[in-house]
């Protein structure tokens, strides 16, 4: 991995490690500073990051996962035995 | 090492890419090392196609890592593994004592075993304040007051 995106702007997520639920979280908080299109792949939810804010400064993709996973580990601890996958 | 392996370092994007056996390492021990590294790198787990594939860890540092640093973050991420799989398997063997404690105390909070000394009887709320068996309300004066006639 050089970088979550990918170098095409898609960040890859697996179903068994993120929760669909995590990921729409943090569309919600990333939102202002970029567009996102959450789409599914098999194994893999697919986050589409367009129209980056040119003033960002720092790794979006990079605190976009983080966010994910964060939030996927407390919604798991939340509530154990929840489906990776629950949409 | 067969269960943590570094599978490879890339100091120019300064990223550590770690596989592991998903059967010694539950995806909540996965979890909670990530969480613990989460404020000083970047983590993306992802899972090997597959039943019973490896999970692989991408951590990437949020400032620039040369290969040594981003060996001692791989071996800090691993130590965070054993850290929290000993964690789970105490709170596994405990798990029934640690229940038993947290019920008695919820229930001793709860006033479920509370002495019978402090329960207030029916009986004293017919106690009117204005009532003074004891004679405590009476001024001394009152109280020790002799008749004129016995001083004369």
């Amino acid at each position: 991995m050089t970088s979550p995106t990918g170098g095409d702007g898609t960040i890859r997520l697996h179903k068994s490690t993120y929760m669909a639920q995590a990921i729409r979280d943090a569309i919600k908080v990333f939102e202002d500073f970029a567009s996102f299109e959450m789409t599914r792949d098999g194994d893999y939810y697919l986050v589409q990051v367009t129209n980056l804010d040119p003033e960002v400064d720092g790794d979006l993709a990079g605190e976009f996962c983080n966010f994910a996973l964060v939030h996927t580990i407390e919604r798991k601890r939340r509530t154990p035995g929840a489906a990776g996958g629950a949409a | 090492m067969a269960s943590h392996n570094i599978e490879s370092f890339d100091a120019a994007t300064s990223t550590a890419t770690l596989a592991l056996d998903g059967g010694i390492y539950p995806l909540d021990v996965v979890y909670g090392a990530a969480y613990a590294l989460i404020d000083r790198c970047y983590v993306l787990l992802d899972k090997e196609s597959g039943k019973g594939g490896r999970y692989l860890v991408h951590l990437r540092g949020k400032s620039a890592l040369d290969e040594i640093g981003l060996q001692a973050l791989s071996g800090e991420f691993g130590n965070e593994l054993l850290s929290q799989a000993l964690r789970r398997k105490i709170v596994k063997q405990n798990g029934a004592i640690i229940e038993e404690i947290v019920t008695t105390a919820i229930a001793g909070a709860a006033g479920a075993t509370m002495p019978t000394d402090f329960v207030v009887e029916e009986e004293d709320d017919d106690l009117d304040f204005l009532d003074d068996p004891l004679g405590i309300a009476v001024p001394w004066e009152e109280k020790f007051k002799k008749d004129k006639s016995d001083n004369a």
